[in-house]
């Protein structure tokens, strides 16, 4: 599922991210890439999302957030 | 090296203590400017050891070298131009995975380099065990644990800093390249790369860089080439989907590699604590982040007092140095450059540069305990709609109270045309002088209707912001730059405090100086211009006013109520002490405009005779919007570092303000 969707407290790895270049070189530059676990904090209507990844919390723009896709049942 | 001296080069992600260690390797030893042709600002500074001297440059903080930014291209083109003898790089010990990405986009450029592992405490709390010389082995570069905040332990890193020069040594990424070459086309790429295309970067490197879909370095590459290699390259670039991606993975899989055996892997959870939780909170977040800056600015006042008390003392100069002038017998025009121009701006400037003291003071506090960024996070929609980061209602709400601490609380912006947009429309906030009289003066027209007075005045400064923003927006944001948050919220630090003031004092010196240099020459001609010996009616400025009184008159603007605007242009407060030097005949308007005179007793009654309601809604519509004042003017290009953005934006104003006070005359008009 899209990580926009994912509700606090859901965790899961990160199966694929699309986008524009700009976009997917300033999101590999914070640390998220395919394979990486991600922890939702929160997720409020009209706020970016936090979430937690390779021991950083970072605030995600939500339309962003609809082009990144997570496995969930994978994790444990 | 430049002139003999030893050039380091700091590079780091945002977070990851690139300024900490900057103010703790250089002091007070700080040049703040530009990056030339370019408006991003440029930190340099120097330190002596052993008898050397070594120049300290701090590279914008970005998270990779990509060229998505100014920032980045700056970064990158400076390091490869070999300016550098040595670069820097950090990493945060206590994300070290991720913050080890920046490391990974250097390997291939060929400049020698040493890896600093900062804020090494915070990784041993966590109990991340991490052993510098494994890491060291595997890199070929020297690697040293730091915690930047203690000065103490600098002693490893100037060891590091050592060795680096000496050896030069550079980054082994052999590793990384073997990962690069599982991405398809990326040896064939590689092939087609002459050596030496772009100087200062290797083959590995660039074609790294053209399989990410970098737009820089495809171009040169599209250029350099020819024939067969052309068309072959054209079909990898075309075959490449997401290469930003594929080689985000290898770096990764490479600092995998890397730490295995370098560091244990502790599991983190995040923290995220009471404060945390009411900042981020749906409905009261925003009320928090409020109620934390006014905090921060009723703190702010408390280092500002001292400052704001050398001011008044210098104004309380004024007199007795003019009469100690006089009775020396030096001319009255001598008297009046030291007393009324001189003394009366270094005062009127020094009271203003307390809150800027104060403001750069907490910001920088709360920009260092990392609440700045959880604000970031909560407004980031709001201010998103004008094209801002969240960072930007905190200059906002600053203006309140004044304009000059917005311009400069607005240094906290990491983007140029962000930055200037959101002082653009700071100016557009009432400040505390505005305050301080347009109540007083709707009181005295308008008796209770005063508070619909105020009301229109705060719609008319979201509806302006509004506008400003969609004004200056297009340019100073384009909407390719504008792009949804990506922000880490780093753990809260304690800030360093010696470092922190001495940055303070720094910043609060340089503005003092440019601010200065503005300020003093413009009181010079506006004190000439309503210099007279006798009545007013022997001011240039008074020639002037009656003469384009017919056109000002369209704006509902009499002479008198003409050139108290263009005195709030120097400062708003004074603006009905110019009314009632003009109107009573008494006093001079030049000592109205800076406060040295009181207002007649008979105030009230001179203004309601002589002002009609219309009138005096106009007047305060144009004094309100007016350029916030010549101090905020000159903190605004101190900041913006571009006298054409700054003199764009005043002259914006000045058309914008007199457009306003038109409209409410003349809806005036057809009320009363």
């Amino acid at each position: 599922m899209s990580l926009s969707n994912m509700s606090k407290g859901a965790e899961g790895i990160i199966s694929s991210i699309n986008g524009d270049t700009r976009f997917l070189s300033r999101i590999t530059s914070i640390g998220l890439t395919p394979g990486c676990k991600v922890k939702i904090i929160k997720n409020d209507k009209n706020r970016p999302i936090l979430l937690y990844s390779r021991d950083t919390m970072i605030a995600l723009n939500k339309d962003e957030c609809d082009n990144i896709m997570v496995n969930t049942e994978v994790a444990s | 090296m430049i002139d003999g001296k030893t050039v380091i080069a700091l590079l780091g992600q945002p977070n990851s203590g690139k300024s900490t260690l900057f103010n703790g390797l250089t002091g007070m030893k700080q040049h703040v400017g530009n990056w030339p042709g370019k408006t991003v600002e440029k930190k340099e500074g120097s330190f002596f050891r052993n008898g050397k001297e070594y120049i300290v440059a701090d590279l914008p903080g970005t998270y990779s070298l990509s060229a998505n930014s100014d920032e980045e291209i700056i970064t990158r083109d400076y390091i490869a131009s070999g300016k550098a003898d040595v670069v820097c790089i950090l990493a945060d010990s206590s994300q070290l995975e991720r913050s080890m990405f920046m490391l990974s986009d250097y390997a291939g450029i060929e400049v020698p380099c040493f890896l600093v592992l900062n804020l090494a405490d915070v990784a041993e709390d966590q109990g991340k065990k991490i052993n510098a010389d494994a890491l060291q082995k595997k890199l070929s570069i020297p690697v040293v644990l730091l915690s930047a905040t203690d000065n103490k332990s600098y002693d490893g890193l100037y060891k590091c800093l050592d060795e680096a020069l000496k050896e030069k040594t550079v980054l082994n990424a052999d590793s990384l390249i073997s990962e690069y070459s599982q991405i398809e086309g990326f040896d064939e790429l590689k092939g087609l790369i002459p050596a030496g295309i772009i100087s200062g970067y290797s083959t590995n490197w660039l074609a790294a860089k053209a399989i990410e879909g970098d737009k820089i370095v495809r171009d040169k590459l599209s250029q350099a080439l020819s024939g067969s290699d052309k068309t072959k390259y054209e079909s990898i670039i075309s075959n490449t989907d997401k290469g930003a991606l594929k080689t985000g993975e290898s770096k990764f899989k490479w600092i995998d590699g890397l730490l295995d055996g370098v560091v244990n892997r502790v599991e983190t959870k995040p923290v995220f604590g009471k404060f945390d939780k009411a900042i981020t909170d749906k409905r009261w977040g925003k009320l928090v982040v409020i109620l934390v800056v006014i905090g921060g600015l009723i703190g702010s006042f408390i280092p500002a007092l001292p400052l704001m008390g050398v001011g008044m003392a210098i104004s309380a100069l004024i007199p007795p140095v003019s009469s100690a002038m006089t009775s020396a017998g030096a001319p009255a025009l001598l008297t009046g450059i030291v007393c009324n121009v001189l003394l009366q701006s270094l005062a009127f400037i020094v009271q203003m540069l307390g809150f800027v003291f104060g403001v750069t003071l907490v910001f920088g506090m709360l920009e260092e305990i990392g609440v700045m960024a959880r604000i970031s996070y909560v407004f980031d929609n709001t201010m998103g709609k004008l094209g801002l980061q969240g960072k930007s209602v905190m200059p906002f709400l600053v203006s309140f109270g004044c304009t000059m601490g917005g311009a400069a609380g607005a240094r906290v912006i990491d983007n140029w045309g962000q930055k200037v947009l959101t002082i653009a429309l700071a100016w557009a906030v009432p400040c505390g002088a505005a305050w301080s009289i347009i109540p007083m003066l709707s009181t005295m027209f308008f008796g209770p209707g005063a508070v619909l007075v105020i009301i229109i005045i705060l719609l008319v400064m979201i509806l302006h912001m509004w506008v400003t923003a969609k004004v200056f927006g297009a340019k100073l944001v384009p909407a390719s730059e504008r792009y949804g948050m990506i922000m880490e919220l780093p753990p809260y630090h304690k800030p360093k405090w010696s470092a922190l003031l001495r940055y303070v004092f720094g910043r609060t010196k340089d503005t003092f100086l440019r601010v200065i240099k503005v300020v003093i020459p413009i009181c010079a001609v506006f004190w000439l211009l309503s210099y007279s010996t006798g009545s007013v009616e022997e001011s240039i400025l008074y020639k002037i006013g009656t003469a384009i009184e017919p056109v000002t008159k369209v704006f509902g603007l009499n002479w008198q109520l003409f050139m108290a605007y263009v005195a709030s242009s120097v400062g708003k407060e004074g603006a009905v002490g110019v009314l009632s030097a003009l109107y009573s005949g008494t006093g001079t308007v030049f000592g109205a405009v800076t406060g040295a005179n009181a207002s007649v007793d008979n105030l009230n009654q001179l203004l309601l005779s002589n002002i009609a309601k219309p009138e005096a809604l106009a007047f305060m519509m144009a004094v309100t919007f007016n350029v916030p004042c010549i101090v905020a003017i000159a903190a605004t290009y101190q900041e913006t570092h571009s006298a054409k953005w700054t003199g764009l934006i005043a002259a914006y104003y000045t058309v914008v303000s007199l457009l306003l006070a038109c409209i409410a005359y003349h809806i005036g008009l057809l009320i009363w």
